[in-house]
């Protein structure tokens, strides 16, 4: 299993703090970039000779919101390739609808139960430190 | 007596016997001559008398056969001779019945009867003479009479007359005339416009409503092509195609929108149809305007409406999905920040804290759950867009396998579920708040879950069976409710009975239920076919 470079954009401080504790409780060697917001994170993707394995991406942030975010994503020839999760308490088919249209490589919903979202986050993370990814 | 005078008496006899002999031959020769002419008299009497007799049978049969009543009167109106169609007419019993025709005049018309018999003595002749009569059976008919004088020696004897019944022909004639005016007056009075056009368009004719609804004088509209006059969007080609059809003898109704003479733009509905000649060609085309305008800006008014409920709800729904998102974010943090505590305080904590932050986790469930049915509830609209044939043996079927059925309790279906239109979220939602309140309420060795459907004439009447705690009658009101949880345990929130309410009103049924405490209880509930 090899290392991911992960971009975590998400706006609430807790569950940042959620993917860092589970990601040491499950002793993983993951790299977390974070980014507070769309913006933070697009500023981070401009250097591209450091781009992220995977981006987990929340939907409900202020300023650019999750989906305007997977636009531009999609729309920039380079950055469109990095596997795009989101990860959101938002069960709102339209939500997943808009998601999946633009172009996602998964969507997983928040559990209310702190142990189901370590056990989620196991699978994900497992799941993709086991693909091939390209860098373009 | 002397020789003289025997000679002079012989002589006188001599002559007498002479002239005796002359007078006897002169009376034998006219007698022949008499016997001659009255011979010859007799012959021709006797051919006159075949011609009269021809002649007389002759207009005797025309007297008896004509159709139209016949009558011969003495100059004082008594009736002399009449034939059948009289007797009919004038209501007599016989031919040979009595009268005066002047005791029939109707007692309103007197004072025509002695103009005309005036007129007839005067000039020999009376036409087109129209009275109305009282027939002997007291029927008021209205008659046209011809007459003329019949003369005998030059002088006026009698007169003849032909008698013909226009009652009936004078009633259609008033009848038409009736039905003329009402229409006339319907055309000059109702609020309709009326227009009549030929093949090309030209106005004939206007009513005063399409003057007005049109705002131009009637001289302004007859003679122009109404279309190019009236007409809104001048590039339409909607008369065109409409004067098409009328050529085509169809009728029909059409929305025109058009421009009044002073600038306003006004909805018409207009129903037009074809206008024929007495020979059955098409020579344009009649057309009824009723001005939509108000019924046409309520509907434009009805539709931004619609549009604006329907944005409204979109953004309520949304609304509700953000909210929902924002109350369960903080739960999910509470629920980490205390299993964080828990794990970085491992064997610190007593036996009553570790149970204070398991009530902790039991509470943050049960908000959560609150707060997914409440998003569950509120997304319930009456949105029935997503129809489609739902056979429900398959939904019930797949909720088995979905919901958490324990080995004691078994559901089974009784008859045949049938396949009905529907939206499948809200259906699944349907039984399966009722299906697993059954399970969940069920306090029985065997559980046991009947589901069961009649079909009735325009709705189909589900039943859920179970066997299970019962409901006590004074909650039987109160429980579809919102909020009207019975039991306030872990599983309920109270919201999965008003979900099931709200469901089953979209599809416009009932919802009732029977129930013994202790014995079960049976949920009963319609949908529309």
């Amino acid at each position: 299993m090899k290392n991911l470079n992960i971009l975590l954009i998400e706006d609430d401080m807790i569950e940042v703090m959620k993917l860092s504790r589970a990601k040491k409780s499950l002793q993983l060697e993951h790299n977390i970039i974070e980014a507070n917001n769309g913006e933070e994170a697009l500023q981070i993707l401009e250097d591209k000779s450091n781009l992220p394995d995977i981006i987990l991406l929340d939907l409900n942030m202020p300023k650019i919101n999750g989906i305007e975010f997977l636009k531009i994503l999609k729309a920039d020839d380079q950055l469109r390739y990095i596997p795009t999760i989101v990860l959101t308490t938002s069960s709102n088919q339209r939500d997943l609808l808009e998601c999946y249209k633009i172009g996602i490589a998964g969507y997983v919903l928040k559990p209310l139960k702190y142990e189901d979202y370590v056990s989620k986050i196991e699978k994900l993370l497992s799941y993709w430190s086991v693909n091939e990814l390209i860098s373009v | 007596m002397s020789q003289k005078d025997v000679e002079i008496l012989k002589r006188a006899l001599e002559r007498e016997r002479a002239s005796r002999k002359a007078a006897e031959k002169i009376l034998e020769e006219k007698s022949a001559e008499l016997f001659e002419v009255n011979k010859q008299l007799e012959a021709t009497n006797a051919e006159l008398t075949v011609l009269y007799n021809k002649t007389s049978s002759q207009l005797q049969g025309v007297f008896e056969n004509i159709v139209d009543a016949y009558v011969i009167m003495d100059l004082w109106g008594n009736i002399l001779k009449m034939n059948e169609a009289a007797v009919t007419l004038l209501g007599f019993e016989n031919i040979h019945d009595e009268g005066n025709l002047t005791a029939l005049v109707d007692p309103t018309e007197v004072e025509k009867v002695e103009p005309a018999f005036k007129q007839l003595f005067e000039s020999g002749s009376i036409t087109d003479f129209k009275i109305k009569i009282r027939t002997k059976q007291n029927k008021a008919k209205l008659v046209h009479i011809n007459a003329s004088i019949v003369y005998e020696d030059g002088k006026p004897v009698a007169a003849q007359g032909i008698v013909r019944d226009i009652t009936l022909e004078s009633e259609y004639q008033r009848a038409i005339e009736t039905e003329r005016e009402k229409y006339r007056r319907i055309i000059a009075n109702m609020n309709l416009g009326l227009v009549e056009v030929n093949n090309d368009d030209v106005i004939q004719m206007v009513n005063q409503s399409f003057v007005e609804m049109s705002g131009y004088d009637e001289d302004e509209l007859i003679g122009n092509k109404g279309g190019e006059l009236l007409i809104a969007d001048k590039s339409s080609d909607v008369i065109k195609q409409e004067n098409q059809k009328r050529l085509e003898g169809q009728s029909n109704s059409y929305e025109l929108v058009v421009k009044n003479k002073t600038g306003d733009i006004r909805y018409w509905l207009i129903s037009g149809a074809p206008n024929y000649d007495l020979k059955g060609n098409v020579i344009g085309s009649i057309g009824i305007h009723l001005d939509i305008t108000e019924f046409k800006n309520l509907q434009f008014q009805k539709e931004k409406l619609l549009e604006k409920l329907e944005r409204s709800n979109e953004e309520l729904q949304e609304y509700a999905h953000i909210v929902s998102h924002d109350l369960k974010s903080p739960l999910r943090s509470i629920d980490a920040l205390v299993q964080w505590i828990k794990e970085d305080n491992k064997g610190e904590f007593d036996d009553a804290t570790t149970q204070n932050f398991e009530l902790i986790e039991t509470t943050l469930e049960k908000m959560e759950q609150l707060i997914s049915d409440v998003l569950e509830y509120s997304s319930i609209t009456a949105d029935l867009k997503d129809r489609s044939s739902i056979d429900l043996n398959a939904l019930v079927e797949d909720l088995k396998q979905i919901l958490f059925v324990p080995e004691h309790i078994s559901i089974n279906i009784l008859n045949k579920l049938p396949t009905i239109e529907g939206d499948k979220t809200k259906l699944q939602q349907l039984f399966q708040n009722l299906i697993s309140n059954a399970i969940k309420f069920n306090d029985k060795e065997n559980g046991l879950i009947e589901i069961d459907v009649e079909e009735q004439k325009s709705y189909y009447q589900f039943s859920i069976k179970d066997n299970g705690v019962g409901i006590e009658k004074k909650h039987h009101e109160k429980i579809f409710k919102i909020f009207h949880a019975l039991n306030k345990s872990k599983e309920s929130t109270g919201i999965g009975l008003s979900i099931v309410k709200k469901i089953v009103d979209l599809y416009k049924g009932e919802i009732w239920l029977s129930s013994t405490p202790n014995e079960g209880t049976t949920f009963f509930f319609t949908i529309k076919k």
